[in-house]
């Protein structure tokens, strides 16, 4: 760096000594900010593998691996919406209705007016449930802008719509389920289970999904003008305007990319339960919200990132994982879960608080 | 000295705030039946003074004493118990909430049962506004009153509480000449009553009007006291800016060229009527108006901020349809808004908000180059000498005035042909203001236009090559540099 020769007037606002032992204590902060997460989660680990024998073993870690990968999936998109100050609470629905959507399809035959067709093959149930998590995010996206109202009232809303088409898609049941499954080829294709299920070197198939779209979400985040447009609408609205950036349309495709990562979500969850049903993946709002605020990402936009959410929804599956293992029961985690959420967001305000002062 | 003790008294008041020293070692006093009035430029302190005495910000130290008893812990509580009124320069109504009820706001009169005395209310409501001379209806919501009226309002419930040291930040900006004898005199009543008042004003000509007392600031520091008798308007003006004009505003002028601008019959429904103008390359166009006059409109609507009802812009003479701020910025346009909270994204670090302008103008998918990017911001880092130059740091530990050479940066990186500076100089320091009026001499050599919007007029009347006075949404007035003077700019102003 070629550093220009300081003039009279800098050399005169240079920072006095006092003034730099603050910024190196600013600058401490904003590191321990930032390897946080990853501490926390070394001690949880480390705490888990003395207090239970059965942590530390290569089948736990990689189950571990497998339930976290969801939570993942559905962070990355839920970090690019909580970074542009909203919040979709719509996303283990998003990723109901895309699994059962593709899975119908792939199941059973269609009837449309004369026309019968079906099952489809996985290469175009794939993209089905892609489609489907797009129109939702979209949706999402287009009640929020168009409608003036605020985001978790959008997507409470069509969390319910969601939840209720995909009841109707499916007759409330699962899919493949012993109806259908004496139909015609009624499983779950192949590929399709081998993504939930599967593993490559002995690494579980949907950790190597999730850790890809936290790569495609971290190159959208930093290297494109979209992700760029997600930070400037989170952290200032105003300024975002002032500056020519459309926010209607940045928020309608922070909360289409949303939902298509909550299709590949549920598209992994439902190859993992080898079944898809209209109600799964409930917790997940709370798990991905939890996962991104953990990570390090502000929950009133602006900043963060979706490698933080990745550690944040391992804490999460690994703070699951421990409470089954020490056998704590299934209701008295859900009580825990939800407080881990409320300390994890007041400590963080506290915390960002003392950071502006 | 009409009594022997202060009713309040000041002594080495400090207060910083971050990039701005704000309030340096403060004296000041006040007695009773005394209109004491602070006087001074914008960002000069006046109003973090009282803001401190009325205990809505806290001092970092200093001694505050109220008939010889010093106060250690001032809040918004312990003034009101103490008897201090304020009224301040942002209104503080609610809006959804009647006029009634906001002069009562948390102190509402009860019947015996507990419930409030909505008759009784009314009645003491009508009073109060009946003493300041105005017809109100007091059932009426704030939102529903003009600007004039709810500053009334305000006053009204101030004065309401009886208060026994009265802080009046600016009152008489809204308020037509009528209205504003009727203050004065009210101030002269309450003065036989026995409070005191401080007058924040940077009005020259309302100082012997009502006060006994002016003390001038200037950069946080108070520069003097004086008697109103020896405080001629000379004698003030010298006060308040303290340096010659050419060393404070250095303007040069440039190379004045061929239209960049020009807005023909630009109409915003209410507020803005059949504007029209034009900007030149160099030519700095100053458009001078009071608080509230439509200069904000104004810069929104010609940015695609607000809605036109009707006109038409012209860039170099072609006809442009700007309905959002992304077509103004495809046009050559930028906008350094009045308060800079509206442009910068305080988080993110200077580059991005450097390039967010340019950036806005890309494709979505358009990928970024970050190393080209943080090496151009680097080259207006150094360009405008903005301090400290670390580019990976968010903007909001920058102080005022490298805030304001952020934005600007943000419109040279978007090569802007025509710069609106709305309020250029608010908030920051009197040694970054020169810097930016230098840089806007820098920006008019090439071929640059510059719309700048201002109420002060020092600075209007030194940098601007013509001058356009705006009042209640029209042009009433226009001067070339050197014909107008501080009193024809008011005289049309107001």
């Amino acid at each position: 760096m070629n550093q220009p020769v300081p003039t009279d007037s800098e050399i005169t606002s240079q920072p006095e000594p006092g003034i730099k032992a603050q910024q190196l204590s600013r600058m401490l902060r904003e590191i321990l900010t930032r390897v946080g997460p990853l501490i926390t989660l070394l001690l949880l680990s480390a705490y888990l593998s003395f207090a239970t024998p059965h942590f530390l073993t290569l089948s736990n870690l990689t189950n571990v691996i497998r339930q976290s990968s969801i939570t993942a999936i559905l962070a990355v998109g839920q970090t690019l919406v909580i970074i542009s100050a909203g919040i979709d609470l719509s996303v283990g629905a998003v990723a109901a209705l895309s699994a059962c959507v593709a899975a119908v399809m792939m199941t059973q035959q269609i009837h449309v007016g004369g026309l019968t067709f079906g099952p489809l093959s996985f290469w175009i149930g794939l993209p089905i449930a892609l489609v489907v998590g797009l129109i939702g995010g979209w949706l999402n996206g287009f009640v929020t802008t168009r409608g003036r109202i605020p985001d978790f009232i959008s997507t409470l809303g069509t969390l319910a719509i969601f939840r209720g088409i995909g009841l109707i898609i499916t007759g409330g049941l699962p899919v493949p389920s012993h109806l259908t499954a004496t139909e015609l080829k009624g499983y779950l294709p192949e590929t399709m289970i081998w993504m939930g299920a599967g593993s490559v070197l002995g690494i579980p198939v949907p950790g190597l999904i999730a850790l890809i779209m936290v790569i495609i979400g971290w190159f959208i985040l930093r290297y494109t003008t979209f992700g760029r447009a997600v930070f400037a609408v989170g952290g200032n609205r105003d300024a975002a305007r002032v500056s020519g950036i459309n926010i209607d349309r940045t928020k309608l495709v922070v909360y289409s990319v949303c939902g298509v990562m909550c299709a590949v979500g549920g598209f992994v969850l439902a190859g993992r339960l080898n079944s898809a049903n209209a109600l799964m993946a409930d917790e997940e709002n709370l798990r991905s919200i939890a996962a991104v605020v953990i990570g390090g990402t502000n929950l009133f936009g602006g900043e963060g990132g979706v490698f933080g959410s990745l550690i944040g929804a391992l804490i999460m599956g690994i703070l699951a994982n421990g409470l089954n293992l020490l056998n704590v029961s299934a209701f008295w985690q859900r009580i825990i879960q939800g407080v881990v959420i409320i300390f994890v967001v007041v400590f963080d305000q506290w915390r960002r608080r003392r950071l502006i002062r | 000295m009409v009594s022997s003790q202060p009713l309040l008294q000041l002594e080495k008041i400090d207060k910083s705030f971050p990039g701005v020293h704000a309030l340096d070692h403060v004296d000041f006093d006040l007695y009773e039946g005394e209109v004491h009035v602070l006087l001074g430029e914008n960002g000069a302190g006046k109003s973090t003074l009282v803001k401190i005495i009325s205990g809505s910000l806290p001092k970092d130290s200093g001694r505050i004493i109220v008939r010889g008893k010093e106060i250690h812990q001032m809040d918004p509580e312990r003034s009101r118990e103490l008897g201090i009124g304020m009224v301040y320069q942002e209104l503080s109504l609610v809006p959804s909430l009647t006029v009634a009820e906001n002069i009562f706001l948390g102190r509402l009169p009860l019947t015996r049962l507990g419930t409030v005395d909505w008759l009784e209310m009314r009645g003491q409501a009508e009073s109060s506004l009946g003493e300041l001379g105005v017809q109100i209806n007091p059932e009426l919501r704030v939102s529903q009153l003009d600007v004039a009226e709810q500053q009334l309002t305000e006053i009204a419930r101030v004065l309401s509480k009886e208060p026994q040291i009265l802080l009046l930040d600016e009152p008489t900006s809204a308020l037509t000449d009528t209205e504003r004898a009727r203050l004065f005199e009210i101030i002269m009543k309450l003065r036989e009553r026995g409070v005191g008042i401080i007058y924040i004003s940077h009005h020259l000509a309302e100082v012997p009007l009502v006060g006994q007392r002016v003390t001038v600031m200037r950069d946080g520091t108070v520069i003097g006291t004086l008697p109103v008798e020896q405080a001629g308007e000379d004698t003030l003006i010298n006060m308040m800016v303290g340096r010659q004009l050419t060393e404070q505003y250095p303007k040069e002028p440039a190379q004045v060229g061929s239209p960049a601008l020009r807005v023909e019959n630009l109409s915003v429904n209410g507020v803005l009527h059949d504007l029209s103008c034009e900007v030149r390359h160099g030519e700095i166009l100053g458009i001078f108006g009071l608080m509230g006059a439509g200069q904000e409109e104004f810069t929104q609507g010609i940015f695609g901020l607000l809605q036109l009802s009707s006109g038409q812009i012209f860039v170099n003479g072609n006809t442009v349809k700007i309905r959002k701020p992304s077509d103004a910025i495809r046009h050559g346009l930028g906008l350094l808004t009045r308060d800079r909270r509206q442009s910068l994204v305080p988080i993110l670090p200077i580059s991005p908000n450097i390039t967010l302008a340019s950036m806005s103008q890309l494709p979505l998918y358009h990928k970024l180059d970050l190393r080209q990017e943080n090496l151009s911001a680097g080259r207006y880092v150094s360009e405008l000498r903005i301090v400290p130059p670390i580019l990976d740091r968010p903007v909001l530990y920058l102080s005022g005035g490298n805030q304001q050479k952020v934005v600007l940066a943000r419109w040279l990186f978007s090569e802007a042909k025509v710069l609106i500076f709305d309020e250029p100089t608010r908030g920051i320091d009197v040694g970054a203001k020169s810097e930016v009026f230098n840089l806007m001499n820098q920006l008019t050599k090439r071929g640059v236009g510059i719309i700048m919007i201002s109420s002060e007029m020092l600075e209007i009347l030194a940098m601007a090559d013509r001058i356009l006075v705006l009042r209640a949404g029209r042009f009433t007035a226009e001067f070339n540099a050197g014909e107008a003077t501080q009193e024809k700019l008011l005289r049309n102003a107001s």
